[in-house]
């Protein structure tokens, strides 16, 4: 008799708190989110996440949970638990594995640590605080007692855990996937930096979360709240416990927006509060558009709707755009980060990126999402550099004129792609990837699309933005084929490669920060060059057309190190070490506990 | 001293700032003494005791009563009040005592800001007071050893600056003869904050600082600084040492782990041990905390200009970035610090305390300067050289370190008292 062979399910449901409990616990006080269905050993211990409960207070190890087991399975996961170490062990697996999700749909591929799995420890350390380290290669969260004076919605001294809330644990699961799509973002070299990375993280936090259907709905149903009016989200963001109280920042940067404050706020939260608010705001808008014939038949075309209860149907519908929108959003704002240059991201270069990403997937803008987003940051006095208009083409990176891709290099990263489906981007700065032992030709793949690259970019160098006269020195940092569906319906695979350029050694005093130039590059399945996304550095080989663009920015990296140097409270007390390296990398615990701007 | 000049006597105190400005009023010579103080770590040649002595006698009037018109302490940094701390002020009359509005005893945000800076210091000092423990396991190098108490040394003496000094406060609060009025400055709601005041005939005074801008007042009261006070007050709370946030069932050890769960088992020994140490608030990040809090306390520090005759003379305290950014940001302020006469150089020296935009786009040429300071071999940077030699080209050569002066004083300013327990200058009103 044949076996009849039960194939896994493509989706595990899993229970998380919907609130942070720690800010308020209510009656029903959680949602079942589902990720992809994998095998997990103990831990949860996954191919891409690894959750290891050591807690570095008490040295010691909390039980594993089982995730496989049938008693779990069938339940959709541990009802949540303040008091299980299994279910924080749950939800830290369940909320990473959403975000990474998120950006595989939104990238277009398969994300890995390259070969490393991404540690999680629930309750690494006592303290208030939760960090990414990227030397540990781990998201860190810390666990502290309620306060005896003002212990807020909790018992004077009981634990208060930080890995319980689903924004912090998104905004963390970002930093590290951020660092890992791009390492040289973690390089301070203008104010925009820091600020990219909490503000970035933050917008994921918060739109992963409003993704979550059921969460709008309830709060319809419950409070008949408005969600026609910004409030009701924002207060929603803030119940959430978007990054911890930061909701009087969100709401005024939402509802008054001052171009100035771009101009003179450097702190990265409060900087980053800016960047969350422009999306924020383009999401409302688009949000409006498309409730809007709802609204027109619900009232008649009176726009006001009568007393009492919404109609469940009514709720539901709006609901449902809510959320579609908020996952549009998301999308949306990752996708961009195939546009972004490799190196000194600023805020207008996600601007330029998030428009040109959205073209791809959606020339027609049925619901004016990307024209919203250029005026939400257009308030708020963000503008790409070297654009001359703010028209949805001038701020759409152009079409480079360079010579197009290889058939052989094409071909390389396609049989690359089918081998490995999901090619390891290998990088030749020595980071770590694993290699192991290379016999067949298929597994020398990533080493021979990486040299074609390279040999491109030499003979390319000046028309790419790099310096033509240091071609030994350009690097590639990475490549991956990605996936797209196009607006006729057929998918497309492109390439996109990045390489990067150590500056010439100069005498310039940067406190330590070396700056790099760099280039995206986005290539079509037959060669084609799309898009070049470039950063260039003064040098003796770089072409005309990059001096000016290379000088302004080489001028505000300095600038960006004099005003660090104003603000910076070690100064009068440094010594020759710390002056050498007085600008350090983003340090993200440091950062999240205020010490360093 | 003649009918048309001003003087300004530095004090010399080391690391520290002590200045008499005064001149000809109607009937007598009207006296402002700027700080009294010195560091610890940065003494002078003379000690503050003989400094205080010879205010005294400098300020002695004929009737043979010390007087001075007003007192000024512009924050509370030790190096700059430590002086107040004797029993002879009880003998001088004084008809005002300004500080920042900061010091205000009853104003809920002032206080808020002192307590929190006050408690900061006293934790911060009491933890690095205490030799650091060596973590279970870890084997110091020499070199780590002595980059370690280096660490310690630099968090004690900044800890220490921002203690409060009780007795030096409650003589600025509540001393002196004569029971003089206190100002806490500046005050009120007018943007522009000048004023006449009958004590000091002849003069405009403007306060440029400190302001109530939020940023400001962030800068004073960091929120770092109020996260590390929250959490060693509550592990002080709650008694000190490791607590378990779950029953005891839930652990595991590691053999155990090791055996039963090994694929969760980091590769690298080093990993959880640097876990373990995360949790350990270890004196980088004390000191970290102990820089910003000393920034925070210079951000309280009084700005004034006076105006006598046609003559402004800038006293700016230890006022840094924060401060100087607000009110650059006002054109009639700026009108004002390009007519400086004279400069009394901020925070000893240091960088972010004569920011390049102020020295370079306001601050006229020409003017004279006084910088009050000590090298300290830990701080190499302060004063900072740079900062002096951009001075002496902007002064013309007419500026005095108290620590290095010249043996030819510069034009308008007096030969030096071989005693060198001060410097003057003079300046036609």
């Amino acid at each position: 008799m044949a076996k009849t062979v039960q194939t896994p399910a493509a989706r595990r449901p899993l229970k998380i708190y919907a609130f942070d409990p720690m800010l308020g616990r209510m009656p029903l006080n959680r949602i079942t989110i589902d990720i992809q269905n994998e095998p997990l050993r103990r831990g949860p211990a996954g191919s891409r996440i690894a959750v290891v409960d050591y807690d570095g207070a008490n040295d010691c190890f909390y039980e594993p949970v089982d995730l496989d087991d049938k008693a779990i399975l069938m339940q959709g996961g541990l009802d949540p638990s303040e008091s299980d170490p299994r279910f924080h062990q749950q939800m830290v697996y369940a909320v990473g594995m959403k975000v990474i999700e998120n950006f595989e749909r939104a990238l277009g591929r398969k994300i890995t640590f390259r070969g490393r799995k991404l540690r999680i420890f629930p309750h690494a350390f006592e303290g208030r605080n939760a960090f990414f380290d990227p030397s540990l290669q781990a998201l860190l969260f810390g666990y502290f007692r309620a306060d005896r004076d003002s212990p807020g919605p909790n018992l004077p001294g009981q634990p208060v855990f930080s890995c319980l809330s689903h924004d912090i644990i998104a905004h963390e699961m970002t930093h590290a996937l951020v660092h890992r799509l791009r390492k040289y973002f973690f390089d301070r070299t203008n104010h925009d930096v820091g600020a990219f990375h909490e503000g970035f993280s933050d917008i994921v936090a918060i739109f992963q979360h409003f993704s979550f259907p059921d969460i709008l709905r309830d709060r319809i149903q419950r409070t008949r709240g408005d969600l026609r009016k910004s409030d009701a989200f924002v207060e929603l963001a803030a119940e959430f416990g978007y990054a911890t109280g930061k909701g009087q920042a969100l709401r005024s940067a939402i509802q008054a927006p001052d171009p100035r404050r771009y101009q003179t706020v450097f702190e990265a939260h409060d900087r980053g509060s800016i960047l969350v608010a422009a999306v924020f705001e383009a999401f409302f808008t688009t949000y409006q558009r498309r409730i809007a014939d709802l609204v027109r038949i619900a009232t008649g075309g009176t726009g006001q709707l009568p007393a009492g209860d919404m109609h469940p149907d009514l709720v539901n519908r709006i609901a449902a755009e809510a959320t579609r929108t908020a996952q549009s959003v998301l999308t949306m704002c990752i996708r961009a980060f195939e546009y972004l240059p490799p190196v000194d991201i600023t805020f207008g270069d996600f601007l330029r990126a998030l428009v040109t990403a959205d073209y791809e997937l959606a020339p027609l803008d049925e619901h004016g999402q990307r024209q919203a987003m250029i005026e939400a940051f257009r308030v708020r006095g963000i503008y790409p550099d070297h654009v001359s208009s703010l028209s949805e083409e001038s701020v759409l990176y152009e079409a480079a004129g360079l010579e197009p891709l290889g058939k052989e290099l094409v071909g390389h990263l396609a049989l690359a792609e089918y081998v490995y489906g999901g090619a390891p981007a290998a990088d030749d700065e020595g980071s770590e990837a694993a290699a192991p032992a290379l016999e067949s030709e298929e597994e020398k793949l990533p080493q021979i699309v990486a040299s074609e690259l390279r040999r491109y970019a030499r003979k390319n160098a000046a028309a790419l933005g790099l310096d033509a006269a240091r071609v030994n020195q350009i690097h590639v940092q990475g490549f991956h084929p990605s996936f797209r569906v196009n607006s006729h319906g057929s998918l497309v695979m492109e390439l996109v490669a990045q390489f990067t350029q150590r500056a010439e050694a100069g005498s310039t005093d940067l406190g330590g920060m070396e700056p790099r130039a760099g280039t995206t590059l986005i290539a079509g399945v037959d060669g084609t060059v799309r898009y070049a996304v470039t950063k260039p550095l003064p040098g003796k080989g770089v072409s005309e057309i990059f001096r000016e663009v290379s000088r302004t920015r080489f001028d505000r990296h300095k600038a960006f190190v004099a005003d660090s140097d104003l603000a910076d409270a070690h100064l009068p007390w440094a010594d020759a070490a710390y002056l050498q390296k007085r600008i350090g990398k983003l340090n993200l615990s440091s950062l999240h506990l205020g010490l360093q701007s | 001293m003649s009918r048309e000049q001003a003087r300004v006597r530095m004090y010399n105190v080391g690391f520290g700032d002590c200045f008499l400005l005064s001149w000809p009023g109607p009937d007598r010579t009207v006296k402002v003494l700027i700080d009294c103080g010195s560091h610890g770590h940065g003494a002078g040649p003379h000690k503050i005791e003989k400094i205080v002595e010879r205010i005294v006698e400098d300020v002695r009037e004929s009737d043979g009563t010390p007087r001075i018109d007003v007192v000024v302490g512009t924050h509370r940094h030790q190096d700059h009040v430590s002086g107040f701390d004797s029993p002879l002020w009880d003998e001088v009359e004084v008809t005002e005592v300004w500080m920042p509005w900061t010091e205000h005893p009853t104003d809920p945000e002032a206080r808020r800001i002192r307590e929190t800076q006050s408690r900061a210091a006293r934790r911060l000092h009491a933890e690095a007071s205490v030799a650091s423990p060596v973590s279970v396991g870890r084997v110091v190098s020499a070199e780590e050893s002595a980059k370690e108490e280096k660490l310690r040394d630099s968090l004690l003496a900044l800890s220490a600056n921002s203690l409060t000094n009780a007795q030096a406060m409650e003589t600025l609060h509540h001393g002196f003869k004569g029971r003089p009025k206190r100002r806490f400055l500046p005050t009120g709601t007018l943007r522009r904050k000048s004023f006449e005041t009958a004590c000091l005939p002849g003069a405009l005074v403007h306060v440029l600082g400190p302001s109530r801008d939020p940023d400001v007042i962030r800068d004073m009261n960091p929120p770092a600084g109020q996260s590390y006070l929250r959490m060693t007050e509550e592990r002080e709370s709650h008694g000190d040492g490791p607590w378990l946030p779950f029953r005891s069932s839930w652990k595991v050890t590691r053999e155990e782990m090791e055996r039963d769960h090994g694929h969760l088992m980091p590769s690298r020994d080093t990993d959880l041990r640097t876990i373990h140490n995360y949790g350990e608030l270890d004196n980088d990040i004390r000191l970290d905390l102990a820089v910003q809090l000393e920034k925070g306390v210079n951000g309280t520090s009084l700005v004034l200009v006076f105006e006598v005759g046609r003559t402004c003379l800038l006293f700016p305290g230890d006022a840094q970035w924060g401060t100087w950014r607000v009110a650059l940001e006002d054109p009639e302020w700026r009108n004002l610090l390009a007519r400086t006469s004279f400069c009394k150089v901020g925070h000893h020296g240091s960088h972010n305390a004569t920011p390049k935009d102020l020295l370079e786009k306001v601050l006229g040429e020409g003017f004279a300067a006084m910088v009050s300071t000590r090298p300290i071999a830990n701080w190499p940077d302060i004063p900072r050289i740079p900062l002096l030699d951009r001075l002496a080209e902007k002064t013309g050569s007419r500026v005095v370190r108290s620590d290095s002066p010249p043996s030819e004083m510069p034009a308008g300013f007096r030969p030096r008292d071989e005693t060198d327990l001060f410097f003057d200058l003079e300046i036609p009103l």
